[in-house]
């Protein structure tokens, strides 16, 4: 499943090429990308799991808001601590690539958006998400009233079987609303 | 039996009537200039309506129909939503239910709402309405809200109607561009905004544009964007409402007759088309799509999606540059204004220069090059629940506005989206927003990708410049 050696095989390169929706060019980026992550000593392996904090230093995720979310999402660590491997690591830029579907957008949209883990955003999820962009410091936060207004009129626009959570699907349907979401879901290095 | 009658106008009139409700019973109707009292016999007290909120009366032989649409005194709506109210009355012969009506009519014609400072007129009675409908309109429900709730006020307040249903795009504007406009005194537009874009523009197109822009349009909320209807309801001072509310309170305006001027922008695209717009230009952060028309909707009339919490999160920032005629500015007309290939109607352009020209000297450049939002709007609404300009008015001769910066913080925008629903986002002083009076703008952003919009209408992004063009419309209002 890893790789011992540091570069990537000619088989592995068009196995990563059939399994995601990067180009080959993008892989070869991410590689080099992802071992300047890893530390001098681990260069060589790429089993290496390259904990979030280290990862959360690339400019690309450095001012999104919900890099910790993003981490958390892809990272298949046992202690789920957010860390990637490389596989993980491209994983995460197939979705966020070009060429990505925007159903596998909206999914992990989806995904990053539930804090909770537990498979709809209810309430809770909203406030964290909406924290997530405003920033988590009094200065920054939104007032209890605007919160109020603001999840309830999400609530509103999204949740359509009005159960007070929005489900997978009712968050794809809003979604496929934004033109330009597909867009802005992009991250390419 | 009978009445003591003196006709003259704003004299109060007593007449005895039947009850129809209650045989062998009768009733004391008196017509004041203002209300219409009705003092039942065997009650106690009198019933009270007021000729302002009557729309019409219809007679049927002996008897009298009287239709009025008060603002409910029940809650939990008191005094936001309209409700209809049948008074009857069984005159002595058809001739004094015929005068009756008559006066009924007369009076509440003349009990009409002020509009300050703007001239205008009514509605003949009886009168002839072309209704256009959309029948995708508001999830599909567009035809049968006519059928069953609008066309009934209109029996009522004596507007025989032709109604047409439109089946693609266009048709209105093409439709408006080439009919025989004489065989109509009001066209009616029962949709969203878009509709009413379209007819616009298609009276626009047409070489006797003068006259033909100067027939008046009537809004019924019927679609998904309702701008125009939310901001009438508005300048009507009528609490603000939505949904079928709105509507009512529209067809009650309709139905009243009042027709005021409205002020129309004209809008140069970099193609050189020339579209006129009610409502709005906008580039900049966009939120979602109408599903029912298809036209963008900037901000999702602040109704929030989680889309635009996303875009939040990847905030742009749009590179443009934005310019201005300063209201204050003595000199208005520009020596070279734009000049027009025949072919192309409409009032000329005095103080805009071709958009290939750089602006003229005196007027304003926003400083700041790198920018959020862009909006110039000429009503209060955007949408519903969403109060762009507060402080606009019908015809004020002014487009209004909105430059948001970049570098306004995720927390400020949203909370300045927030403000908009209630229309407070201009009173607080965020030094990243800009809120501009003016009669001409130009916008030249610095790329051709991304989303610029006339009146929801999404047109090629590029440099755009508009003028207002003060009372060049007529739309039905309170």
């Amino acid at each position: 499943m890893g790789s011992s050696a540091s570069q990537l095989t000619k088989e592995l390169l068009s196995e990563y090429q059939e399994l995601t929706f990067l180009t080959k060019q993008e892989i070869l980026l991410a590689h080099c990308r992802f071992k300047e992550l890893l530390p001098k000593e681990s260069r060589n392996t790429m089993d290496y799991r390259v904990p979030m904090e280290k990862i959360l230093t690339m400019p690309e995720l450095k001012s999104n808001p919900f890099r910790q979310r993003i981490c958390y999402v892809f990272s298949t660590s046992e202690a789920k601590d957010g860390s990637l491997s490389f596989e993980d690591f491209l994983d995460f830029l197939s979705v966020f690539s070009d060429s990505a579907t925007p159903e596998i957008k909206s999914h992990y949209a989806f995904r990053i958006f539930d804090f909770d883990d537990d498979g709809t955003l209810d309430r809770n999820d909203l406030v964290k998400l909406v924290n997530c962009l405003t920033g988590d410091a009094p200065e920054t936060r939104l007032s209890q009233e605007e919160m109020n207004q603001l999840i309830g009129n999400i609530l509103e626009e999204s949740d359509i079987d009005k159960d007070g959570t929005v489900n997978l699907s009712e968050f794809q349907h809003v979604i496929s609303r934004s033109p330009d979401f597909v867009s802005s879901f992009k991250i390419v290095l | 039996m009978g009445e003591q009658a003196d006709g003259e106008f704003g004299t109060p009139v007593l007449g005895d009537f039947d009850d129809p409700l209650r045989s062998g019973r009768r009733c004391v109707v008196t017509l004041s200039a203002r209300e219409m009292n009705v003092q039942r016999s065997g009650y106690q007290s009198r019933e009270v309506m007021q000729l302002v909120d009557c729309i019409g009366c219809q007679v049927t032989g002996h008897e009298l129909s009287v239709y009025f649409y008060p603002f409910g005194k029940s809650w939990p709506q008191a005094g936001t939503a309209r409700q209809r109210l049948v008074l009857r009355f069984k005159a002595e012969n058809d001739e004094m239910a015929r005068r009756w009506a008559w006066m009924v009519r007369e009076r509440s014609r003349h009990e009409l709402p002020a509009q300050d400072g703007c001239r205008y007129g009514l509605l003949p009675q009886p009168c002839r309405a072309l209704v256009l409908v959309n029948p995708q309109g508001g999830s599909g429900q567009a035809l049968s809200i006519f059928h069953n709730q609008v066309k009934k006020m209109l029996m009522e307040a004596d507007i025989q109607y032709t109604l047409l249903v439109t089946d693609k795009q266009n048709h209105a504007r093409d439709l408006m561009r080439t009919a025989e406009l004489s065989q109509w005194d009001i066209v009616v537009i029962l949709s969203g905004d878009g509709l009413i874009f379209e007819v616009i523009n298609g009276l626009m197109e047409r070489a006797d544009w003068r006259d033909a822009i100067q027939k008046p349009l009537a809004i019924l909320p019927g679609g998904s964007g309702n701008a125009l209807a939310s901001s009438i309801n508005n300048y009507s001072r009528f609490p603000p409402v939505t949904g079928n509310n709105l509507l009512l309170n529209c067809t009650f305006l309709l139905c009243k007759g009042l027709i005021s001027p409205m002020d129309l922008m004209s809008v140069t695209t970099v193609s050189g088309h020339r579209l006129f717009s009610f409502l709005s230009v906008s580039w900049g952060f966009v939120s979602d799509v109408d599903i029912e028309s298809e036209r963008l909707r900037l901000i999702g009339g602040a109704r929030f999606t989680l889309g635009t919490l996303w875009r939040l999160a990847s905030l742009r920032v749009y590179r443009g540059k934005v310019a201005y005629l300063p209201l204050e500015a003595k000199i208005d007309s520009s020596p070279n204004s734009q000049q027009f290939t025949t072919g192309t109607n409409g009032p000329k352009d005095t103080l805009l220069v071709p958009l290939d020209q750089p602006v003229p000297s005196h007027w304003t450049l926003v400083e700041e090059e790198e920018l959020v939002l862009v909006l110039g709007v000429c009503q209060t609404h955007l949408g519903e629940d969403f109060i762009c300009a507060p402080a606009a008015l019908l015809s004020d001769g002014i487009i209004h506005l909105i430059v948001v910066k970049a570098g306004i913080s995720r927390s400020a925008l949203l909370s300045l989206f927030l403000a908009m629903e209630k229309g407070t986002h201009l009173q607080v002083q965020n030094p990243h927003v800009l809120y501009i009076q003016t009669r001409a703008f130009r916008l030249v952003p610095h790329s051709t990708k991304g989303y610029m919009t006339v009146d929801g209408e999404r047109v090629e992004c590029g440099p755009i410049q508009a003028q207002v063009h003060h009372q060049l419309g007529r739309v039905i209002s309170g």
